[in-house]
């Protein structure tokens, strides 16, 4: 059996490098730094078995997270009894900025906000959401290649995106004002 | 470039616009009511500080190195049995 090797590209040397995007991504799906580990471990072997289909010169960092997240989805998810949302795109949160305009417009109090404190609420999003804002927002991947590792159309990505940015805001506004950092929104008329 | 855009077609944009996911032509029309609407500026800066925030909190975690370790090392055992 020839060696998996895509036109002469090694392997280790395509794949390695994205390491740190495989595990910060999985440690977000899977919420558990031993369960990432061995997500990480599962996908790079994948990987190299898979790799004579990778196509050279096209994004090797979304090919992976393509597999991660797949492998994510066939073979972790059911690990954790999580509710499956049936009707996600009817989720509408508030925009948060209405609600910040007047004693925080530029957002500041997100900055005062701890790393764990950010990444708990991310890891609190349902599943569907919280895919779409780390691969879009945290690991910079384009609609159209999120589209493809999930396999839903464009639209479908651009909406999930938008309710968790709104369900993130929402969350980490409810912390902030629950912890003093900004102030309650006060009622107008009051 | 087209007509003037107004907020609500701004707004339904803006997304987009922070991902650079707009053609050319809606992105100038984007920037066009930007640069004369400071409600829909103060509101793309507020979304756009919001993703600055949630990217660097992303970048600090990496693959530990043992797991780096196991993982070369397994690749390397796969290649000999090759």
């Amino acid at each position: 059996m020839a060696e998996p090797s895509t036109a002469g590209r090694p392997f280790d040397a395509d794949a390695l490098p994205h390491l740190d995007a495989l595990y910060r991504v999985a440690l977000r799906l899977t919420g558990d730094p031993t369960q990432a580990e061995d997500l990480v471990q599962d996908t790079m072997l994948k990987a190299y078995r898979a790799w004579r289909q990778y196509r050279p010169g096209t994004n090797a960092k979304g090919w992976l997270l393509t597999i991660l997240r797949n492998t994510f989805i066939n073979d972790y998810r059911r690990r954790k009894l999580e509710p499956v949302a049936t009707d996600l795109e009817a989720v509408e949160p508030h925009a948060i900025y209405r609600a910040v305009e007047d004693v925080d417009p530029e957002g500041a109090f997100f900055s005062k906000i701890v790393d764990d404190k950010v990444l708990e609420a991310v890891d609190a999003l349902p599943t569907e959401f919280r895919e779409v804002l780390v691969l879009s927002d945290m690991e910079g991947m384009r609609y159209g290649e999120i589209a493809e590792a999930l396999k839903v159309p464009v639209g479908t990505v651009k909406s999930r995106l938008f309710r968790a940015r709104r369900l993130l805001q929402a969350s980490l506004y409810n912390y902030a004002v629950e912890t003093g950092i900004i102030p309650p929104r006060e009622d107008h008329d009051g | 470039m087209g007509e003037p855009i107004d907020c609500r077609q701004a707004a339904a944009r803006l997304q987009d616009y922070l991902k650079q996911e707009l053609t050319p032509e809606l992105a100038a029309e984007m920037r066009a009511h930007l640069e004369r609407c400071r409600p829909c500026f103060a509101h793309a800066r507020f979304e756009q500080r919001f993703l600055i925030m949630l990217e660097s909190r992303a970048r600090k975690c990496g693959c530990p190195g043992t797991l780096r370790a196991r993982i070369e090392s397994l690749l390397r055992a796969e290649m000999e049995s090759d």
